[in-house]
């Protein structure tokens, strides 16, 4: 133990700071010290109580599956030898309900691959659907095909029994890599280390194949299918890394898309596998791929609607503490001077905020909205996080002072939060909105500005409450192409099938506001969006106006997209902006319409923030939604979409219309997006 | 005189080791095994050993009855069975005994009947002797640590008087 106190800490690394930090374990490791090997086989002797330590790779929390007891003991003693914190498992079932009991409790797992009640194989496929932690295989089987397979499904290690101690004192390094590649990620810093590419592409081996071959990647793919005519699921062949790929299906954008259109056409409970394959009329598909396919999707939606189903909780727990506030805002309005007063908001801030206040063209009250459209609002939207909390501030003028301070207090941060988060926007971004009302000349604005800092306000809690979850968020960017526009099916709605705007144009500068596109389409909607980009740490807002057409009674809302590719492939973060319009609604109010814009990707401006992965590989967003790409891709993504929301309906639905309730289901949402962009590139 | 015996029989621990890495049916692994072996589990090596044997038999008799009882056997089972069976006796380092199961499984895999059944007595018979083997060690094993024991209890008494 003393060789465990002598530790020393001066490499605490931020990456490490983030880690292990799980609501109901006891184990608290915070400090990190990368350098050092403390488990030794000197220290053995301690018992593994005393792994509460604050030396990094001690106390690492190990999930071992293996269904030979011979192995788990083996590999329990050695794994307590190295001080980790280990939990035994001989069963994969058990071993995922375990996961999903304890989400956060662990940090790595580690999976015997043959099981007789699940293949080690699928367990690291929920692992790294639900979870998102490093999965490291075990088998005695070394053959190149057996890696391979465990590679191609996500595994970060895959170690040859016997295994040794050597090699289990290590595997602390698969979570810190995790962590790193995803700040990394989010530092959007453009230039990755070698070993950290290699990880990267490892862990989306998946999806950037699929997204940078893009579709004449598929394309090939399929012919290489026709041309060799295996039957099998690709997983049964084993070949070398280079034949290996060939035979895989890439399930691209077009590619998914045929298959939600199809799943569509037959409606979800009744899209059997043969029925879609006939449907997609693919050549070279095979029934197996698109069964995989529909299994991964079908998991995918039940996921959605099960985590917004447990994020309504705390949904509620905010909305409980709205309400005062409601009242506050309903009597009086919301003070933004007093705010300025007690210097929580710079003055330029404050500034910015009149000037949108004030721009903003008085709109409905949200009795005029009537529900349902509320809902669907809510629930479209590709990043149904941002979305919703920009619902408050897209609401009409006349509420709006009180939605600002609805969002205020409830955010259980401290005001010196709030007020970090002002400060943390430079002036420029003030600049930008300022320039950004030029553009737009529309009085729309909303006040993105504010949201963003009230979005980041809640990441922050996000973050601080659920830090397992943190990684899923880091592929956030990725996904969020694939939310493209939503349409909705409800009578109110028009399917946009294309986003009405797909800007392409991109700003490299960070001050830079992007574009407004309006587009009206068959009734009245009008959909903006901007990209945003940010360099590196800079926090670049983006703004994001929303237009509104005429007001028409039926509602519309359009989200469009706005890939933003950035030219140095540095840097670039890529911002979503729904526009979600209402036209007015028919009792009272005409024209107005107030403007929802979501900004998903949001601008990571705290240092907190850069935990959470809204940047996601820079690098691989642009190529993947090259501007060609672009149009294909969005009307999939809205089918999906489509589906999801039929799923998630019964979530998300709040009788009354508390936008702050939905805004907190969203974020939950948006975190599973990431995962619905795995889902969606499953090349399987 | 006693102490003596202590000694003697680790140098028979010693030399049956010695010959069964000679003989290949042990590897180094079965070392890593005995360095796990510490204070807070003195009995470790025999605790696992033993564990590996209670599956192994069951694995063994699963794999007898899936070449005998059926005339098409389930050869992918069996392939799940040799390669727990293999993961098994390679990690507590039974070198020969994997080494059957390699075969095994490369036979069974061709869906080689005539080839399991040879692997499969040829198997059996290797781990008869490795269990021979190693319960041989255990029980050495275990005379030293009472021989040990009681020369401790020796010098103690010693000291009291």
């Amino acid at each position: 133990m003393a060789a465990l106190q002598r530790v020393a800490q001066s490499s605490i690394s931020t990456t490490a700071s983030s880690y292990g930090s799980c609501k109901g374990a006891g184990v608290t490791t915070t400090t990190t010290n990368t350098s050092t090997k403390t488990a030794t086989s000197s220290s053995a002797a301690v018992a593994s109580e005393m792994v509460v330590s604050d030396k990094f790779p001690v106390g690492l929390r190990v999930l071992v599956v293996d269904d030979d007891t011979t192995c788990l003991t083996i590999l329990e003693k050695m794994l307590r030898r190295c001080l980790y914190h280990v939990t035994t498992c001989f069963q994969a079932t058990a071993a995922l309900k375990l996961l999903r009991e304890r989400k956060g409790c662990f940090d790595v797992v580690l999976s015997d691959v043959y099981m007789p009640d699940m293949d080690g194989y699928k367990l690291l496929e929920h692992v790294g659907l639900e979870m998102d932690l490093p999965v490291i295989m075990m088998s005695a089987d070394g053959s190149t095909s057996a890696v391979m397979r465990g590679i191609r499904h996500g595994a970060c290690d895959y170690l040859i029994k016997p295994i040794r101690e050597e090699e289990l004192k290590n595997i602390w390094q698969h979570v810190v890599r995790k962590k790193w590649n995803e700040n990394k990620e989010l530092e959007n810093s453009g230039s990755l280390e070698d070993n950290d590419r290699h990880k990267q592409v490892n862990d989306d081996a998946e999806y950037t194949s699929s997204v940078n071959e893009g579709t004449e990647g598929s394309l090939k793919c399929q012919k290489k299918r026709s041309n060799s005519k295996e039957e099998d699921d690709g997983e049964l062949e084993n070949d070398d890394p280079s034949s290996s790929k060939k035979p895989r299906v890439v399930w691209s954008v077009e590619l998914h898309q045929q298959f939600v259109s199809a799943v569509n056409q037959l409606g979800l409970d009744k899209a059997v596998p043969k029925r879609i394959l006939e449907l997609m009329n693919v050549p070279g598909l095979t029934r197996e791929n698109v069964a995989s396919h529909l299994q991964k999707f079908r998991l995918y939606l039940k996921r959605i609607s099960g985590v917004a189903q447990q994020q309504t909780g705390i949904s509620s727990a905010f909305c409980g503490s709205v309400e005062p506030n409601v009242k506050l805002g309903s009597l009086g309005r919301f003070d933004i001077q007093a705010l300025a007063a007690s210097g929580q908001i710079p003055p330029q801030t404050l500034a910015a905020l009149h000037a949108e206040l004030l721009g903003r063209p008085t709109g409905n009250l949200v009795p005029a909205l009537d529900q349902p459209t509320l809902l669907h609002a809510t629930l479209q939207g590709p990043k149904r996080g941002p979305v919703e909390h920009s619902v408050p501030f897209g609401q009409p003028l006349v509420k709006c002072q009180t939605n600002i301070s609805k969002h205020f207090p409830p955010s259980i941060l401290p005001v010196e939060d709030v007020s970090s988060g002002f400060g943390a926007w430079p002036s420029n971004s003030l600049g930008t909105v300022g320039s950004s009302i030029n553009l737009g000349g529309l009085s729309t604005q909303n006040s993105n500005t504010l949201m963003d800092i009230l979005q980041q306000q809640q990441q922050k809690q996000l973050q601080t409450q659920q830090l397992s979850v943190l990684s899923e968020s880091s592929r956030s960017i990725n996904v969020q192409p694939s939310c493209l526009v939503v349409p909705q099916t409800s009578p109110g709605f028009q399917l946009g099938n294309s986003p009405a705007s797909v800007n392409q144009n991109c700003s490299f500068n960070r001050n830079t506001v992007i574009d407004y596109s309006i587009l009206s389409s068959q009734s009245s909607d009008s959909a903006v969006n901007v990209g945003q980009i940010s360099n590196g740490d800079i926090k670049a807002t983006g703004i994001l106006s929303g237009y509104s057409t005429p007001a028409s009674c039926s509602s519309l809302s359009s989200c469009s997209l706005n890939a933003t590719t950035s030219a140095t492939h540095q840097s670039s973060t890529v911002t979503f902006g729904d526009a979600r319009r209402f036209p007015g609604l028919v009792s009272n109010t005409s024209n107005i319409q107030g403007s929802y814009d979501a900004k998903p990707g949001e601008v990571l401006d705290q240092g907190p923030l850069k935990n959470l992965g809204f940047v996601g590989k820079g690098t691989c967003i642009p190529s993947r939604f090259a501007v060609d790409e672009f149009e294909s891709s969005p009307s999939n993504m809205n089918q999906g979409k489509v589906n999801l929301e039929k799923n998630g309906n019964t979530v998300k639905q709040e009788p009354n219309m508390d936008f702050l309730d939905n805004a907190k289901i969203g974020v939950p949402i948006l975190r599973q997006y990431s995962s619905n962009e795995l889902m969606s590139v499953f090349t399987e | 005189m006693l102490g003596l015996g202590a000694d003697r029989l680790r140098a028979d621990m010693n030399r049956l080791l010695a010959l069964l890495f000679h003989q290949g049916v042990l590897d180094e692994q079965f070392l890593q095994l005995q360095q796990l072996q510490d204070e807070s589990s003195p009995n470790f090596v025999s605790e696992v050993v033993n564990i590996y044997f209670h599956e192994s038999e069951k694995l063994l008799r699963n794999l007898r009855a899936l070449l005998l009882d059926t005339e098409l056997s389930d050869y992918k089972k069996m392939g799940i069975h040799l390669n727990q069976l293999m993961g098994s006796s390679s990690s507590i380092g039974a070198k020969r005994v994997r080494n059957v199961c390699v075969a095994f499984r490369a036979a069974s895999e061709q869906n080689n009947r005539a080839g399991c059944l040879r692997a499969l007595e040829l198997l059996e018979h290797e781990y008869c002797y490795l269990k021979n083997k190693l319960h041989e060690l255990f029980q050495i094993e275990q005379q030293r640590a009472l021989s040990a024991g009681i020369r401790f209890y020796a010098q103690n008494q010693a000291i009291a008087t």
